[in-house]
């Protein structure tokens, strides 16, 4: 038995012991090493730049255990009705951090293509996996990518070999169903494009019913050479949810990415994304959107490392809140010595229609190289009375008008939404939860 | 329809109307000209309900309502219009469905049915033409990276689809140069009708060669200092407002 963690997360990956995981010597050592990490780090403090802002205390409190080794049963009549209307895609689905093969739709995919749970994979053929695990998030990993490391069981795999372009986006959605006691999944999921390959992910967290629960999520992403990926990731857990989430991407040479993240869900929700780019060339276009209303907390993090020349990046990320809502955007973009010509803007806008909300910006340019053209900008405002008044002076009602603001404002990163049935659902969704929301 | 009396307002600590008194009947064009800084826009906000005026006295009734008891959007509800000097931008919010929005309340309002998808975009495309504005605009955001010519139409084109009870029009004239000022003019005229009436709010006398006046106000210093029919606006074209305010302080 391994020593105490000290940190209070032990109940975290006390069930992933006894189970009946695959055991692969390279796999265990990872596990370890990452339980080492995870005690070395202890319980973050407001001390640590990346924890300044964010309280762990409630999270702490909290006393979940590891979400069950078996896929709990969910009908597909319950995928039905959390289903997109209309959208053509292969579907992944993964209950409680578990791959569920039956609710999974992957029909007619290109050959060569691997796609499937992770204990599935590290079952049937480990060696697909060996150089993947990790390999993207590296040794030194932040705490809660530590501990989804040193838990690692199931999650999505995603191979695509060179060339292949896949002919519909393919939808993972991460349903999380309530259990007789609050539970943590740790999914770990894998998605690698190997050369010119091309692909849409739309990743879905969602949940039955409102529960108490905690999704702490990794999703190690490699774009090989002058691949495409489009990733969308839609964040609505339950109200009561907790939700963490490290997204780790390297991008080869002349690989385009682009991410959409929308915080739109759970009561405490912290994203880590950490963008390395490997390769020259590389376009990286990062959006996103949050929404923190009434008790609810919206942190993200961005980290993206030039340490080539000539690669391009965009962070947008908006933010609208209301209620005692709080939000914490935290971008950095590291220039290294030799990463000329770089082309790096990052904004962070924020909307905050009441006097109990809160925003912590702090969007921060490192440049070491001298030939670059970077640039950074944060606003944090209201809504424009004068806009109010012309919507209101055409005969349109203070709420409504309220609302047609808020969505414009957020127009721009859900016009960015793909295909157009995912936008619409999604638009309306956020019009919903502005509608229920006392905006003054 | 419209009833002014003594009507005081604020800005602030400055008061800058001083006791207007305006009456404005049905299908009648009234156009309010003045000097720089004589209150006509304030007097325009002050109908609209715009926030930021502190109505210190007098009475506005409309149609038999306490006009300024109302809030902006009941006002709209009830009829009136503002054509902005200064058309406001909203970016990202698309112009069909601001436009659908408003028509939709404002019909809720006076009892009729919501119109459906198809009527609604044949009644735009109608209205459109009048104004000469192009189809493209209706798919931008609200006067977003319109032209200044732009704005001004899709304002009157606004007006042309909500057929309001009294338009009151705000400096439209300023900015616009002739081509543009003739088709905001035919726009306007296309609406005259026996039961609508206008405030035309203007510095200058060229608007009213295109939109004649039934009659005409001259504001100076918060008040209505004199009214008389449209050959008031060439004679005022003619001395200036000088002679105007010569005459009050004599």
């Amino acid at each position: 038995m391994s020593a105490e963690l000290g940190n209070g997360f032990d109940r975290w990956l006390a069930g992933a012991e006894g189970s009946s995981r695959p055991r692969l010597d390279w796999l265990e050592t990872q596990r370890a090493q990452a339980r080492e990490r995870v005690r070395d780090q202890g319980i973050p403090s407001n001390k640590q730049e990346a924890w300044r802002y964010t309280s762990l205390t409630r999270l702490l409190e909290q006393e979940f255990v590891p979400a069950a080794a078996r896929v709990p049963e969910v009908g597909p009549e319950v995928i039905q009705r959390l289903s997109i209307p209309g959208l053509d895609a292969n579907r992944v689905v993964l209950v409680n951090g578990r791959f569920a093969a039956d609710l999974s739709d992957l029909r007619d995919l290109p050959a060569g293509v691997r796609i499937g749970g992770l204990r599935q994979i590290l079952e049937s053929d480990p060696d697909a996996l060996r150089e993947r695990l990790n390999g993207v998030a590296g040794d030194a990993q932040p705490l809660f990518t530590a501990l989804n490391t040193a838990g690692v069981d199931d999650g999505l795999v995603l191979l695509l070999p060179r060339g292949v372009h896949l002919p519909r986006p393919i939808e993972v959605v991460h349903l999380a169903v309530a259990t007789d006691s609050p539970r943590v999944a740790q999914p770990r999921h894998v998605v690698a494009l190997e050369e010119g390959a091309q692909a849409t992910l739309i990743e879905r967290y969602l949940s039955a019913g409102d529960s108490l629960y905690c999704t702490n999520s990794v999703l190690e992403l490699s774009l090989g050479r002058d691949s495409v990926l489009k990733h969308q990731r839609i964040q609505t857990e339950s109200p009561s949810a907790f939700h963490i989430a490290g997204v780790f991407l390297s991008q080869g040479s002349g690989s385009r990415y682009e991410g959409i993240n929308l915080g739109l869900g759970g009561s405490w929700a912290r994203t880590e994304l950490r963008v390395l780019f490997a390769g020259e060339q590389a376009e990286c276009d990062l959006k996103g959107l949050y929404l923190a209303g009434d008790r609810q907390l919206m942190d993200f993090h961005l980290d993206v490392e030039h340490r080539v020349p000539r690669c391009t990046s965009r962070e947008n990320f908006k933010g609208i809140l209301y209620g005692k809502g709080r939000a914490i955007f935290d971008g950095r973009v590291l220039v290294s010595r030799d990463a000329q010509k770089t082309d790096a803007a990052m904004s962070n806008k924020n909307l905050i229609l009441s006097e109990g909300a809160e925003v912590d910006t702090k969007p921060q340019l490192e440049i070491n190289a001298d030939d670059v053209k970077c640039s950074h900008g944060t606003t944090v405002g209201q809504i424009e009375p004068e806009m109010l008044f012309y919507l209101r002076s055409r005969g349109i009602s203070a709420p409504l008008a309220r609302r047609m603001l808020c969505l414009g404002f957020a127009g721009e990163i859900l016009d960015a939404l793909t295909p157009e049935t995912l936008r619409e659902q999604v638009a309306e969704q956020v019009g919903r939860r502005l509608e229920q929301s006392p905006l003054t | 329809m419209l009833s002014v009396k003594g009507l005081r307002a604020n800005v602030g600590e400055k008061e800058i109307l001083k006791g207007l008194d305006l009456e404005v009947g049905r299908g009648e064009i009234h156009a309010i000209m003045g000097p720089n800084g004589s209150g006509k826009s304030t007097f325009a906000h002050v109908l609209s309900g715009r926030d930021g005026y502190q109505v210190t006295g007098g009475s506005v009734d409309f149609e038999g309502r306490d006009l300024l008891a109302m809030a902006p959007e009941e006002r709209a509800h009830a009829g009136i219009f503002l054509a902005f000097q200064y058309p406001v931008e909203l970016p990202g919010v698309n112009n069909t469905y601001f436009l659908k929005a408003a028509l939709n309340a404002i019909r809720k309002a006076r009892g009729e049915p919501e119109l459906d998808a198809v009527s609604f975009l044949r009644l735009m495309k109608e209205r459109l033409k009048v104004l000469h504005l192009d189809d493209s605009l209706l798919k931008r955001p609200v006067n977003f990276g319109f032209s200044g010519g732009e704005k001004k139409r899709n304002e009157i084109f606004q007006m042309a689809l909500l057929e309001p009870r009294l338009s009151i029009l705000d400096e439209t004239d300023s900015g616009l140069d002739i081509d543009a000022l003739r088709i905001v003019a035919d726009g306007v005229n296309t609406l005259r009708s026996p039961e609508r009436s206008m405030i035309v709010v203007t510095h200058y006398q060229r608007l009213l060669d295109y939109i004649e006046p039934d009659f005409v106000h001259v504001l100076a210093m918060g008040r209505i200092v004199r009214s008389g029919g449209k050959e008031l606006a060439l004679e005022l074209e003619e001395k200036g407002y000088g002679w105007i305010a010569g005459e009050e302080a004599a």
